[in-house]
């Protein structure tokens, strides 16, 4: 007996230290095997083809993400499945990939560290997918001017080595949000719940809520839009917890700017309606709930950045694609749950956009307090200056 | 007289050193055999060889005529040899009886009570006094020993060994244990002792064995040898016994202490209304049963328990109160040596030059360390007094007992100080190093230093000190004049018998 | 009977011996995380020399970038190190490195924000200053509880490092927040960074230096003396009329300076802004390194490096050779082995084979015999 719990002891003892050295050290931003998650290789072929392009064997890209790309929905698989297209399009090796994921954006020590490994790792093309990796990458780009630095969604840029990129998604949120109004107006109801991860001082966030709101007007003039606010990009517990108040307050659809996919699933269980973000979020558990979901096809951006670069074309201007350019699109309606026509009424809107006759916000905007916009908003508007809500939109 | 065990040319190594070297030792039942000798000199490993805890490098044990191999203390009960430690083996929380019987299977058809039974006639034969429902953290030391003796008895051991039975007995509890160890004797069972004091071999051993450097040097019948004799063979050449107590002119008042009380973490009193004063150029002696308040007594006077009530006065100045930094620098040195030995006077894991700096090290204007005087100091110690180290470079742990205590003490009379307390100084030191720390203590005296001495041993306090305090739980029971003053007076006043006069 | 395996302390080691401990332990861990990598079904050696590469063979652009981050890994860690060893010398559980560290930084940022106009030198030194009072503090208050109210510092440093990081988060989203939509502070500006030498922001000249000035404090001040000899043993402390109390709140405000002057370094050297991730962990890796050196500044200096190798190697093995979490698994493995030397060092084991036994009690047998 003795010996035994001499023995077990021993082992407790090997055990505790092994956990302890492995507590001292669990860095996370690192480099991930593609091949566990590269499914999609197969999918989405493009018309590109690799025949044209030869890839260097000494060409080197990397990609910064802030969660983990184990996890199949959300922002950083929306941009970690346009990587893997790129690479499977033109042919990149392997070998000649660096992905660092896990790398929380609020966190400057580890940002540098992956970035600065990447850059050690000889990367030629280096993509940082938070906001936040805004003022490190800037660091970056002026200390390495021979690596080109893509970022994305902020405002920072150079014209040698550092470009943003970003698209005109408030176009398809203006679409989602007519899918949205068809359906709050076909049961009688006139409140719309909004998610966000930011308030009204992020421009991106509160012109995606303007366009959605304003797609939901286009069918129902009298609807509301409640917006309850995070504050964070990714906050599995605070995004579902958001999303049950604006169910409590009301509201009939969830929409949602944020990471996961949690308020969509805070919406089935409410027996309510919702609107999902960046991938398309009809789910087994989501299928009597989800209508549509703006998305974002980011292998259209990676595709042809990395071409550039290696054809050597690439030049440091900002990149704002849009519907038109097949980087903002909409995932496949579920018709078990939306209005009827909702399809036939997004494509007319889509087809109004496509030829330049419908401008999302076009001038005699009413914002909330009550003053009208005497102009149509320019690009740089949209991207840096929206720091209102329209009528109808409020604060939860 | 039967023989009860041979030890024939008994080896054991621990590395490089030869803790028993050849030794041989026989031992008949109905005696007593007394093995002497002085710290380090391999009693104890020779007797942990006999009860099983070491195995011999070489030799052979024959137990009753018959060679046995003794693996361990387990094999060595069955074979009716059994050792009481000097650190007790019993469960604090456990009545005697429990502890009596802890790990023995009951003979089969025994009741409890008759196992009971059998355990109080064990005690009626040998009249030990106890009380068998008696928890062990209520024991007195002396009963906790009496445990333990039944403890072997009742597990039928009729070869017993007593490993230093009465370092911590008062000498009327010694005469107790004499008293049972004849009557074992008179039943025929084989005693051993353990011991290096020199009163006790010729007072109650019929056979003696000295062993030196691991070596058994002489066997000899008691009556046929004394105590000069003894020493000689035990410290390997003539010694001069007579501890000196040289006349001194004193110088009165030194320090006094009036009504001092001080409470221990009980909220009780560890001191009562201490009141005694101390002259320079004498030795004032206390004794009492361990912890009766000794360890406060020199902690009050050195700064570092608070006094409740009372004054303590340095020359007329009370210094209740001041830190001990303060109390240093007045030239009150302490040397406390507490059972761990280390305890508080050293530090165990630096060398000799950073353990004298220890008191010393504020001295100097700059922040650093003042090392050179330091190291000068260690190594002129070393040499003094005969430290044996491997240099003033080694950690103080890696020296032995007396030479721990004579680094302390050294260290403590380097910094000349008014007033020396010092507590159990010989503790468990050899003759040879006891009588350099004796005429060291008497070296400060003659220098007018007022000496406040702690001990144990009754008959070096009558001859070491002027004259003696006796405490008992706390409370002064008498001051007595050392050279008029018996063993069986300071017994009496130790146990709480107040003086007569 | 006696216990199959027996642990017990050991005397000590001669320094000899420790270096072949711990020569020993290399080895192991070499084999160890080879048969580990093997069932991984990679070449241990082609994964060695990854780790190796990582940590030493830069870029094609620059043949130095991997050493320079090995070196910026190695900087926070080393200082960490070498603050939370004068606490352990006194036997005083800072487990709160972290935190120390993140109010250092958090107090320098203060004059980053608002002083940025000083002159480069007058503002790093103001900067310095700061993180030395707020690491101190931050170390001062467990310190304080310990000895007031004898509060276990072990918990209670513990539970500071939340709350100051828990404090940067507020001042990101509060009051030094920068960046609009978003809770940061953005970089600082230009002046306030520290310059480079070598490559390498000048913290490491920095830590090097605090090498020697820790080591001299360690063994030749007065104060290091005091640290010593209360880490042993209050009561003698006490005995030799040390302020014990004192003792513990200076002490325990110089290991604290000395963590916050690293999360100043790292801030005003490295990241260029205040974060959360600011530490890098260092805080509780130092732990490991200031007791694997047991307490020795330069051992402390040595062991930091060979974390900093360990840590930056593995971090950059390649995709196509093992994933991070496998070689997060190496890493754990190759410590294990360095603990386990540790541990060995103060304790020995011994095997009693039964075998031995049998072989008694058949010569007892014998003699019965005979």
């Amino acid at each position: 007996m003795k010996k035994l719990t001499k023995i077990l002891s021993l082992l407790l003892i090997a055990a505790m230290l092994l956990a302890f050295a492995a507590c001292a050290n669990t860095d996370t931003n690192d480099t991930t095997d593609p091949t566990t998650t590269a499914d999609s290789s197969s999918t989405n072929p493009s018309e590109i083809s690799s025949e044209t392009l030869k890839v260097p064997d000494d060409f080197k890209v990397g990609i910064l993400h802030i969660s983990s790309v184990a996890i199949q929905s959300g922002y950083t698989w929306a941009h970690h499945k346009g990587f893997l297209e790129m690479v499977s399009t033109l042919g990149v090796k392997e070998s000649q990939i660096v992905v660092k994921d896990d790398v929380p954006d609020n966190d400057v020590t580890k940002t540098k560290q992956a970035l600065q490994e990447m850059v050690d790792a000889d990367c030629d093309l280096i993509f940082a997918t938070s906001y936040n990796y805004m003022n490190t990458v800037k660091e970056f780009a002026d200390e390495y001017p021979d690596v080109i630095f893509s970022h994305c969604s902020g405002y920072l840029s150079n014209d040698k080595n550092f470009n943003n990129y970003f698209g005109r998604i408030y176009e398809a949120r203006y679409l989602s949000g007519i899918a949205a109004g068809l359906k709050m107006k076909e049961d009688g109801k006139k409140i719309a719940g909004y998610v966000a991860a930011m308030n009204n001082q992020n421009a991106e966030v509160t012109g995606g809520i303007n366009a959605f709101a304003l797609g939901i007007q286009s069918v129902l003039p009298d609807a509301e839009v409640k917006v309850k606010v995070t504050g964070s990009w990714y906050a599995p517990e605070q995004e579902g917890a958001a999303a049950q108040a604006l169910i409590d307050a009301g509201a009939y659809v969830i929409a949602q700017h944020c990471d996961t996919e949690n308020p969509q699933l805070k919406a089935s269980d409410g027996k309510v309606f919702g609107v999902g973000y960046n991938t398309d979020m009809t789910t087994e558990a989501t299928k009597n709930s989800h209508i549509i979901a703006p998305i974002w096809n980011w292998g259209v951006y990676y595709t042809e950045a990395t071409k550039a670069v290696i054809n050597g074309t690439w030049k440091s201007v900002n990149y704002y694609g849009g519907t038109k350019e097949g980087l903002i699109g909409l995932s496949p309606l579920n018709t078990a749950v939306a209005a009827k026509d909702t399809q036939t009424a997004i494509d007319a809107a889509k087809a109004k956009i496509l030829d330049g006759s419908l401008i999302v916000f076009d001038k005699g905007l009413t914002k909330a307090d009550g003053s009208i916009i005497d102009h149509a908003l320019t690009d740089e508007e949209i991207t840096g200056k929206i720091d209102y809500y329209i009528k109808g939109v409020s604060l939860l | 007289m039967k023989t009860a065990i041979e030890l024939q040319n008994i080896t054991k190594r621990f590395g490089t050193v030869v803790a028993n070297d050849n030794v041989n030792l026989n031992i008949n039942f109905g005696e007593i055999v007394a093995l002497l000798g002085e710290n380090g000199s391999g009693k104890t490993t020779l007797m942990n060889i006999l009860s099983g805890i070491y195995q011999p490098d070489g030799g052979a044990i024959f137990i009753r005529g018959e060679q046995a191999h003794i693996a361990s203390p387990r094999d060595a009960q069955r074979l009716g040899i059994g050792m009481v430690h000097q650190h007790f083996k019993l469960v604090d929380v456990f009545t005697a009886y429990e502890n009596i019987i802890l790990g023995m299977p009951r003979v089969k058809g025994e009741s409890p009570a008759e196992c009971r039974a059998r355990i109080e006639n064990l005690r009626e034969e040998y009249r030990l006094t106890l009380s068998l429902d008696k928890r062990v953290h209520d024991m007195s030391v002396s009963e906790k020993q009496t445990v333990e003796i039944i403890k072997l008895l009742y597990r039928g051991a009729d070869v017993l060994v007593l490993d230093e039975p009465t370092a911590v007995l008062t000498p009327q509890e010694v005469g107790h244990l004499f008293a049972m160890l004849s009557r074992m004797k008179k039943s025929g069972r084989a005693v051993v002792i353990i011991t290096h004091k020199l009163y006790e071999v010729l007072s109650i051993s019929d056979r003696v064995a000295v062993l030196r450097r691991g070596q058994c040097v002489a066997e000899a019948v008691t009556a046929q040898t004394d105590s000069r004799e003894l020493t000689n063979l035990m410290v390997g050449r003539p010694v001069e016994l007579k501890i000196e107590r040289p006349d001194t002119r004193k110088a009165p008042n030194v320090l006094a202490l009036t009504g001092v009380s001080v409470k221990n973490s009980d909220g009780g009193n560890a001191l009562k209304d201490v009141s005694f004063s101390l002259c320079g150029g004498e030795i004032l002696g206390v004794a009492g049963v361990a912890g009766s308040g000794q360890k406060e007594l020199c902690e009050v006077i050195a700064g570092l328990v608070p006094a409740e009530t009372g004054a303590i006065l340095y020359r007329g100045r009370n210094i209740i109160g001041n830190s001990p930094a303060e109390i240093i620098k007045k030239g009150i040195s302490m040397s406390f040596i507490p059972e761990d030995r280390l305890g508080m006077g050293l530090v165990a894991s630096m060398d000799l030059t950073h353990n004298m700096l220890l008191k010393s090290y504020r001295s100097g204007k700059l922040p650093l360390l003042a090392k050179a005087p330091a190291k000068a100091l260690a190594t002129e110690l070393v040499d003094r007094l005969k430290i044996s180290t491997p240099g003033v470079a080694a950690p103080v742990r890696q020296l032995s007992g007396g030479n721990v205590q004579k680094v302390l003490l050294g260290r403590e009379i380097s910094a000349q100080p008014q007033v020396l307390i010092t507590a159990y100084p010989v503790r468990g030191l050899d003759i040879h190093s006891s009588f350099t720390i004796y005429a060291l203590l008497n070296e400060q005296k003659k220098n007018g230093v007022a000496v406040l001495f702690v001990g144990e041993d009754l008959d070096v306090l009558l001859e070491l000190s002027d004259r003696i305090l006796v405490l008992c739980q706390g409370e002064v029971m008498g001051i007595v004049s050392a050279k008029d003053a018996t063993k069986e007076q300071l017994g009496l006043l130790m146990t709480g018998g107040k003086e007569g006069a | 009977m006696k216990d199959l395996v027996h642990i017990t302390k050991r005397p000590e080691r001669s320094a000899l011996s420790s270096l072949g401990l711990i020569a020993a332990a290399l080895g192991l861990a070499i084999v160890a995380g080879g048969v580990f990598i093997a069932l991984m079904r990679q070449n241990p050696l082609e994964v060695y020399a990854a780790i190796i590469k990582g940590a030493f063979v830069g870029s094609k652009r620059d043949p130095f970038s991997a050493i320079k981050s090995t070196v910026i890994l190695f900087v926070p860690l080393l200082i960490v190190s070498l603050g939370l060893s004068l606490a352990f010398k006194m036997r005083f559980w800072n487990i709160g490195g972290e935190g120390q560290m993140m109010f250092g930084a958090i107090f320098a940022t203060f004059f980053a924000l608002n002083y940025s106009h000083l002159p480069h030198i007058v503002l790093v030194l103001l900067m310095f200053a700061a993180s030395v009072v707020g690491g101190g503090l931050w170390g001062l208050i467990p310190a304080l509880f310990r000895v007031k109210w004898s509060v276990n510092e072990t918990l209670f440093t513990l539970m500071m490092n939340y709350v100051a990081l828990y404090t940067i988060e507020f001042l990101q989203a509060g009051p030094w927040k920068r960046t609009p939509g978003f809770a940061s502070i953005g970089s600082f500006d230009a002046n306030v960074q520290l310059a480079k030498v070598g490559g390498v922001h000048v913290g490491w000249i920095l830590a090097l230096v605090l090498v020697v000035i820790v080591t001299v404090y360690m063994s030749r001040a007065k104060q290091g003396y005091e640290i010593a000899v209360v880490g042993e043993s209050k009561a003698t402390a006490h005995y030799a009329g040390m302020n014990v109390k004192k003792i513990v709140l200076r002490t325990m405000f110089i290991s604290g300076a000395i963590c916050g002057i690293a999360g100043m370094v790292q801030i005003a050297g490295s990241d260029n802004t205040l974060s959360t991730g600011l530490t890098g962990n260092a805080g509780f890796s130092g732990i490991t390194v200031a007791w694997l050196a047991q307490l020795n500044p330069f051992a402390v200096a040595v062991i930091s490096a060979l974390f900093s190798i360990l840590e930056k190697g593995s971090k950059t093995i390649p995709v196509d050779v093992m994933s991070k979490e496998a070689a997060n698994v190496l890493q754990g493995i190759l410590l294990f082995f360095f603990l386990g030397a540790e541990f060995f060092r103060r304790y020995s084991i011994k095997i009693n084979l039964p075998q031995k036994q049998v072989r008694h009690i058949q010569k007892e047998e014998e003699h019965a015999d005979g």
